[in-house]
């Protein structure tokens, strides 16, 4: 690993980033109602990614109790900050018991 | 200034703490990890320059395996792919310039995209916030993984955190059946890739969300 290859990867990390944000045009058309359609099935899918550890490898029991205890709360209450404490509970939990 | 404003700037500080105290956490690893593949200057200097825990990591593997400079940063560049739907799905609620975008621009993380499209505070704003936490704890995690600390026990805590988060941000960005339907769809089909195919990763995920929100058009 050089500098000079950091500071390559730094270019394309933040360069996609401002082009995300500061570049690029407002989506248009089909895509803007694509866009809008994106939000939730979006982070459901990250939730996904993050769940298997990036590697498809199984989740752990107290990860599998954090996320059920999450969506329970979340079908019920729109709280991101009750939301994150019932996954922490649920953690907990699941943490005493196996 | 509206009585609003002030609860939704204690709410986007409530939310990201944790947010950013997960990925401390995770920069420790990563200074643990990197320490010795890239030495002390140079992690260092990874995390202050490009604070991407997924491209960060991945060049870690990929240097430790003796990949040349070209697949490094086509691997890197791969995985800057995903910060296009992460511009696009924010687009609609910004509200600044393009320089004051491009400011922020550096803090656009997965999670930062989901407080800024629910907090209620401008989005702008909230990225800038939650990014910058996220930022001084990734980078003051990256100090003390070289030093050699671990946070041991609660790293499976921290990792338990993301997909709480990323549940919570779908609850909250599903504003009708529908999306609560794309959600789960979502949700189903990118566990059944990954579990599949594990290489699919960040982008298999999205490429999933980006395929269910164009085949299940009802409002």
């Amino acid at each position: 690993m050089s500098l000079s290859l950091l500071i390559a990867a730094a270019a394309i990390t933040i360069g996609s980033r401002v082009a995300a944000l500061a570049v690029l045009p407002p989506p248009r058309g089909p895509v803007a109602a694509l866009v809008r359609r994106l939000p939730a099935p979006l982070f459901a899918a990250l939730a996904a990614l993050s769940l298997s550890g990036n590697d498809g490898s199984a989740a752990l029991p107290a990860m599998l109790a954090a996320v059920g205890c999450a969506v329970v709360v979340a079908l019920r209450w729109r709280s991101l900050l009750l939301i994150l404490g019932a996954g922490l509970a649920g953690f907990l939990a699941a943490s005493l018991i196996w | 200034m509206s009585s609003a404003a002030p609860s939704a700037r204690v709410s986007v500080i409530s939310a990201a703490v944790p947010v950013a105290a997960a990925i401390g956490v995770f920069g420790v690893v990563y200074g643990a990890a990197a320490g010795p593949v890239f030495g002390p200057s140079l992690t260092m200097i990874s995390s202050l320059i490009v604070f991407s825990g997924v491209a960060q990591f991945t060049m870690v593997a990929l240097v430790a395996a003796g990949a040349t400079p070209v697949a490094v940063l086509g691997a890197v560049a791969t995985l800057a792919l995903r910060h296009l739907p992460l511009g696009a799905v924010l687009q609609p609620v910004l509200t600044a310039g393009r320089a004051r975008r491009a400011l922020v621009a550096p803090f656009l993380l997965d999670e930062t995209t989901g407080l800024a499209l629910t907090a209620g505070e401008r989005a702008e704003r909230t990225i800038a916030v939650s990014g910058g936490l996220a930022y001084a704890a990734w980078v003051g995690g990256t100090i003390v993984g070289l030093a050699g600390g671990t946070f041991g026990s609660i790293e499976p805590l921290a990792a338990a955190l993301f997909p709480v988060l990323f549940v919570g941000l779908a609850a909250l960005t599903a504003q009708s059946r529908s999306d609560a339907t794309r959600a789960v769809l979502a949700g189903t089909a990118s566990i059944a890739l990954l579990v599949l195919w594990p290489a699919a990763g960040a982008l298999g995920a999205i490429a999933v969300a980006v395929a269910v929100s164009s085949v299940v058009k009802a409002p």
